[in-house]
């Protein structure tokens, strides 16, 4: 999920080899749906055209809809690595 | 012609920027900037105090580019630090909760509807940043 647009999703599959499905949430409509707008200050380009970013959150989701685990980043300059969501699948999927 | 002992310490501040400055964009770039970035800061502050320390004990004309250089370098990456941070508001989802339902449209322009996750394991990214 990002504020990409159709195109830049499709530019970005293809530059990256992505097989999971990207959705376009260039209106911010999910994000605040799942409440993970970033609510302190906007530091993005001035070229970005978005006023407002999501949080960078990854979320583990069970088969009838219950979030499982979630990790939300505090901090937009630091991020957790792949080990670190495949322990989670690992913990809560046996 | 009169020593101008300052340039050195224009060029010596120019330094110091640019190495913390790489150093900072490498480990960017590898999405490994430490939780404690006091040495990053220190060095840039470093950096704007020999750039200020070569005005005052003069320099020429190419050390002064080199220190207000540093000086903006010093000044901006910090101030990118201070403003990193990342907060959400009191109604964000948590562990247990159940998945809103939602639409959007996917890479092939078309919509896309939760329902259609239902009965699947599922994860879920939210990216900050553009492809």
């Amino acid at each position: 999920m990002s504020t990409d647009s159709v195109e830049e999703l499709q530019n970005g599959r293809d530059a990256h080899g992505i097989q999971a499905i990207m959705l376009a949430d260039f209106d911010l409509g999910v994000t605040d749906a799942f409440g993970l707008r970033n609510t302190l200050f906007h530091s993005a380009p001035p070229s970005d055209e978005q006023e407002a970013l999501p949080v960078p959150a990854t979320l583990l989701v069970d088969r009838d809809g219950t979030v499982l685990w979630m990790e939300i980043s505090e901090n937009y300059q630091r991020r957790s690595g792949p080990e670190v969501v495949l322990a989670a699948i690992e913990e809560h999927l046996g | 012609m009169k020593a101008k002992p300052g340039t050195k310490l224009g060029f010596i501040a120019l330094g110091l920027a640019v190495a913390f400055a790489f150093g900072w964009f490498r480990t960017n770039q590898v999405v490994g900037i430490p939780e404690d970035r006091t040495l990053f800061v220190v060095g840039w502050v470093a950096a704007i105090l020999f750039g200020i320390a070569a005005f005052v004990r003069g320099t020429r004309w190419f050390g002064g580019i080199a220190a207000v250089v540093a000086i903006v370098i010093g000044v901006f990456l910090p101030f990118t630090v201070s403003i990193s941070k990342q907060d959400v508001g009191a109604g964000a989802i948590q562990v247990g909760d159940v998945l809103p339902q939602f639409e959007a449209i996917d890479e092939f322009g078309e919509t896309f509807n939760s329902a259609s996750l239902q009965g699947q394991l599922v994860l879920i990214k939210f990216f900050r940043a553009h492809w």
